[in-house]
């Protein structure tokens, strides 16, 4: 057994700030949110059941919610992901004024707060907005509504996830050693076969990384289906703030929260899974 | 080059060219596209659907923002809360961060790691949660209350940035520090922390962006007695006409634009990319 000695009190001492912080704000309220609403009062006595889901999932309007939450969630984390691979390969691999420009574009979201993005996408997107104008010049009209509607959230939050999910990426790529990449070439294999066989593979950390955190980030928004949504069907995130500020149910909002953190548990438990079967196979 | 493949087009060098910079221009259209229409409501007098560019410019709703009462208000408590939060986060994050990169002690990885988790929650549930237990503590629409939810978001990022940048100084340079008679404290201060003050800064602007930011938890805790910048938005998207949210929008980017443009160089040297390897 080593000893850690002072070294080792004194680094406990400093870390143990920033995890009670974590503990009071994070873990604790998640765990009281996850508890409370299995808790249920019956007879005098304190038992624990899921009667509460079950009453809330019978209301038509929230297991909609529930659906639309996860339909829009799986679209746009699998947007952004798909836009934000090819741009990091280019990143990674090409040097020259393409890169430097793309560079220093897929950064901006990162500096406009969400609520500016939402707001000038609903002025680029809505009814005689900017992309229908522009359109309007080129001929084309009559285009379905892109915004307030799951069209408008998804192009939202493709548009202010896409630094996120690129620099993860990118991070990813450039820890892999130019010489396997070389290797791969020496022995004959073209562009796509090296990306299948030799990229993929060695970045697979930060393509699960990006994945769950997308889709977490997005299952958990509330500022962009909130003013880019349209009033029905409204994601999980919406409905819950509803609840809990306006119509004064918090139960209801707490319940929904902890579903939120159900679903977020079992999105990155499958990722974790399906990753330990394809190494193990 | 490789023959055979279907892809062969992608190994020729102008198709690749040519498909790069389309790519370049759809991506430009897409991101800045939006914050252009943005800008020219902004300054728009009149602005009638098909016009390219608004029929009339005119700084009148520039006046209209700046007279709103509510809208000082939001001013004055966003530059309460978010210097506030900041400072904390340094107090209570950069000491931890430089322990996970400089001592030894048990579970070290595992704690690190926990810090994970201040981002593994869907966040509008986690603030729900979190806003029931400020009920009970009595800390819902209270100054206080706004600064720790706002806290939440800065964690992450103010002691995994920051225990990158330590771990990343030769120990050497320390070593020498001390073998010329340096005591601890000094070597910390005339070494260490300027060698890791550009990656503490990045670190620091992140937390500083993430307060000042931050809505969706502000407008649960903090409304209707703290209504920050970003919080006064949604009443001003919603409430107001289009131009009034436009200007309000500018006023609440330039912190960020500007802090961008100083940090740039910090930027390009990686130290952003180096909070994202894992």
């Amino acid at each position: 057994m080593k000893s850690f000695g002072r070294e080792g009190a004194a680094g406990i001492l400093l870390v143990l700030p920033p995890l009670l912080l974590l503990a009071l704000l994070i873990l604790y309220p998640a765990a009281e949110a996850v508890l409370g609403t299995l808790r249920v009062e019956r007879a005098g006595h304190v038992i624990y059941s899921l009667d509460r889901y079950r009453d809330m999932l019978q209301t038509v309007s929230l297991r909609r919610s529930v659906g639309f939450t996860l339909m829009v969630t799986v679209i746009s984390a699998g947007a952004t992901f798909l836009l934000a691979y090819p741009l990091a390969l280019y990143l990674r691999f090409t040097r020259g004024w393409v890169s430097s420009a793309l560079m220093a574009l897929f950064i901006v979201p990162l500096f406009i707060p969400v609520v500016i993005a939402s707001f000038a996408m609903v002025t680029f997107l809505e009814n005689h907005g900017y992309v229908e104008t522009l359109l309007h010049y080129v001929g084309i009209e009559g285009l379905p509504p892109l915004m307030f509607n799951a069209v408008g959230i998804v192009l939202t939050e493709v548009w202010a996830s896409i630094p996120f999910a690129t620099l993860v990426l990118l991070a990813g790529l450039q820890a892999i050693d130019d010489s396997l990449i070389d290797s791969a070439r020496d022995v004959g294999a073209g562009p796509l076969r090296t990306f299948v066989s030799v990229i993929l593979p060695l970045n697979t950390v930060a393509t699960i990384i990006s994945l769950s955190f997308l889709f977490i980030g997005i299952l958990g928004s509330f500022t962009i289906p909130y003013l880019v949504g349209g009033n029905a069907p409204q994601m999980m995130s919406v409905v819950m703030t509803n609840y809990f500020t306006n119509y004064l149910r918090p139960e209801i909002s707490v319940a929904l929260a902890a579903i939120s953190f159900v679903i977020a548990a079992l999105a990155g438990a499958a990722y974790v899974m399906g990753v330990a079967r394809r190494e193990t196979a | 080059m490789t023959g055979g493949s279907v892809f062969w087009f992608l190994s020729v060098g102008a198709f690749r060219r040519g498909l790069a910079i389309l790519f370049l221009v759809g991506l430009a259209v897409f991101i800045l596209g939006p914050l252009l229409s943005l800008v020219l409501w902004a300054f728009a007098g009149q602005w009638f659907y098909p016009a390219l560019l608004p029929q009339e410019f005119s700084l009148k709703w520039w006046t209209v923002v700046f007279g709103n009462r509510g809208v000082m208000e939001s001013i004055k408590y966003s530059l309460m809360t978010a210097p506030t939060v900041t400072a904390l986060s340094i107090i209570i994050c950069l000491p931890a961060a430089y322990a996970f990169a400089r001592f030894e002690f048990p579970g070290r990885r595992l704690l690190l790691l926990s810090f994970l988790s201040a981002n593994s929650f869907p966040k509008i549930g986690l603030y729900i949660s979190i806003a029931t237990l400020f009920y009970r503590m009595n800390l819902m629409t209270t100054f206080w209350g706004v600064v720790l939810i706002q806290l939440v978001g800065t964690l992450l990022f103010m002691i995994w940035i920051p225990t990158g940048t330590f771990r990343g100084i030769n120990r050497s340079l320390e070593e020498a520090a001390r073998d010329v008679g340096a005591s601890g404290l000094r070597t910390f201060l005339q070494i260490t922390l300027p060698i890791a003050m550009p990656g503490l800064l990045v670190a620091t602007l992140f937390a500083f962006l993430a307060a000042f930011d931050e809505a969706q938890g502000t407008l649960i805790v903090g409304s209707p007695n703290f209504i920050t910048m970003p919080v006064m938005m949604y009443t001003l998207v919603l409430n107001y006409p289009q131009p009034v949210g436009a200007v309000f929008s500018i006023l609440l980017t330039l912190p960020s634009l500007v802090l961008l443009l100083l940090a740039q160089r910090l930027l390009r040297q990686g130290y952003l990319a180096a909070g994202y390897a894992l």
